[in-house]
């Protein structure tokens, strides 16, 4: 990935015309629901402005090429680990945090250089990588040994081991994905098939939407919203079969599967967080999401799974 | 088993702009890491593009809590105060700014709340608000404010009238009151100039005062900044015959 190679690169090209015209569609969409059906749409405009821009911005991170789109990736996590910490009140333990940037900025490192022994193909030391959860729990766990503390301190490691796995490493394969031989395929595809499914959930959730998904957990979402953006997440893969020619039908479905299932599970798990907590949103970063987290969380279930079934048949590098 | 309680920040919902602009901020990890490190910077081109030089600095040593006043006529006043001071004090120093000029656009504002951690002083509006807020900030050990009570930068380089407001701010309390003479600043970075020059810039430091024993009626409020206004010139005709 680089940006000379970006500028020829079909597939870029497409997912620049693919995210330009989602965009577009989505705007004349909400301006047809405004002018002709008079209906209410402030709060939509002001969820897409942001769209807009998380688009824009995305779209030149990753273009800039794998240096970027990875501290880009590093940059998020580390600014929803913020936001985690703040709202579950960690952040007040500055060693807790300050051991999970460390842990967050060496995810990035090994997605960044190669393998020391040069043992593996390619940029990307995935044997630091996958070793890196056990690493940083490590870490974690010395800390309350050097302060010599034991009060509270189950929950600060909790907190932080959870930040850092959930936040760091899984949501950091989207950095590592980078590396792959066909990079641009795969980090467009499940940036772009995660976000489509989000709209898709909280579109098919407004029109249809009647039986509560999990009443406890997220009161606003529906079994009508989840089906409906399956059902995008399972279709998508064909339209853009461009983006990983080789797949076959079966990698194809588990694409899918990934991203309509695991995107809508990695939403309900950090909204569990939330519940537990006592907030709505993790943080107001952007207008009309949220926090960073509240935009990345589908992310934490599909970026992994999707990297390791790619890994699983084909080599990623 | 002990039960698990969040304690959520208290700005959760605010944007990020919006927490930039409240005081007091929330101590955050990585904007004092950044303020340390900008300020190691600042310390070390002071010394090498102004031959920054400070006289008394032994008056600065002290854990109570100060109230440091000096003359003001640059920018560069402010950074030199900081200077001067500890860097594990620096995240507990709040040079007071005008809200309405360092608090309205956003790269102005950026610069006071993250590198120099100022605290929002109302000049024309909220003048009673912004003292009761000093004082609360003073009542725990360790907080250090900086003020220029003049309430401008001087155009001329000559001392103007000290405001009363910092009369009402230290009678009748037990706050140790730090006058300052800041010399060089005017030729080195006068207003409405854009970049620093390389003049040499000296920071003189008296001892501190106290004025416990000072009533709190108009009359000793306005004698007390007029006082603390002599201080400040004395140490300049000090200064001058050395």
């Amino acid at each position: 990935m680089s940006p000379k190679i970006a500028l020829h690169d079909p597939v870029f090209h497409a997912y620049f015309w693919i995210v330009l015209i989602s965009l577009a569609v989505g705007g004349a969409t909400l301006g047809f629901l405004r002018v002709v059906l008079k209906k209410d749409t402030a709060l939509m405009f002001r969820t897409y402005w942001s769209w807009l821009a998380i688009a824009g911005l995305g779209l030149v991170f990753v273009f800039a090429g794998r240096i970027t789109t990875i501290a880009g990736v590093t940059l998020l996590a580390i600014y929803a680990f913020k936001e985690f910490s703040r709202a579950s009140g960690l952040y007040r333990d500055w060693w807790m945090t300050g051991a999970v940037y460390v842990g967050i900025v060496t995810v990035g490192i090994a997605s960044l250089v190669s393998n020391p022994r040069g043992e593996e193909p390619g940029n990307g030391w995935y044997g630091l990588f996958v070793a890196m959860p056990a690493l940083e729990i490590a870490l974690i766990l010395l800390i309350p040994i050097l302060r010599n503390r034991t009060r509270g301190e189950l929950q600060r490691i909790s907190l932080a081991i959870v930040g850092f796995v959930c936040i760091g490493w899984m949501f950091g394969h989207l950095g590592f994905l980078a590396n792959a031989i066909n990079a641009y395929g795969f980090v467009c595809y499940i940036i772009f098939a995660t976000a489509l499914c989000d709209v898709a959930a909280f579109t098919f959730g407004k029109i249809f939407g009647r039986h509560p998904l999990r009443s406890e957990i997220s009161p606003n979402k529906t079994w009508e919203g989840a089906l409906g953006a399956f059902g995008v997440a399972m279709i998508l893969p064909w339209l853009l079969r461009f983006s990983f020619p080789f797949f076959g039908a079966w990698q194809l479905i588990l694409t899918g599967l990934i991203v309509g299932i695991g995107g809508q599970l990695g939403d309900l798990s950090i909204s569990v967080i939330k519940r537990d907590i006592g907030t709505k949103d993790m943080a107001a970063t952007i207008p009309g999401h949220g926090g960073i987290l509240d935009r990345i969380d589908s992310l934490i279930y599909a970026a992994p799974l999707f990297m390791l079934m790619v890994e699983y048949y084909y080599p990623l590098r | 088993m002990n039960k698990w309680r969040y304690r959520s920040l208290r700005d959760l919902e605010r944007t990020p702009l919006d927490r930039l602009r409240e005081f007091p901020r929330e101590p955050d990890m990585l904007v004092c890491g950044l303020r340390s490190i900008v300020a190691l910077i600042i310390r070390g081109l002071l010394r090498i593009y102004n031959r920054f030089e400070i006289v008394g600095h032994e008056n600065l040593r002290t854990n109570r809590s100060l109230v440091i006043i000096a003359n003001h006529c640059s920018h560069l006043d402010t950074l030199c105060l900081l200077a001067a001071l500890p860097l594990r004090k620096l995240h507990r120093a709040f040079p007071t700014a005008a809200s309405d000029y360092f608090f309205q656009s956003v790269a102005r504002l950026w610069i006071a709340a993250v590198i120099v951690n100022a605290l929002p002083f109302g000049r024309q509006m909220r003048i009673r608000q912004s003292l009761s807020l000093c004082q609360q900030l003073l009542a725990s050990p360790g907080t250090i404010l900086i003020i220029f009570p003049e309430g401008t930068r001087s155009i001329t380089g000559e001392l103007r009238a000290f405001k009363s407001g910092i009369g009402a701010l230290v009678a009748g309390r037990d706050v140790a009151v730090v006058p300052c003479l800041i010399d060089g600043s005017f030729r080195a970075w006068p207003k409405g100039k854009r970049l620093p020059r390389p003049r040499k810039v000296r920071l003189i430091v008296d001892a501190p005062r106290n004025y416990r024993e000072r009533g709190r009626d108009k009359k000793d409020i306005c004698a007390i900044a007029a006082e603390l206004r002599e201080a400040v010139n004395e140490l300049r005709q000090r200064d001058g015959r050395n």
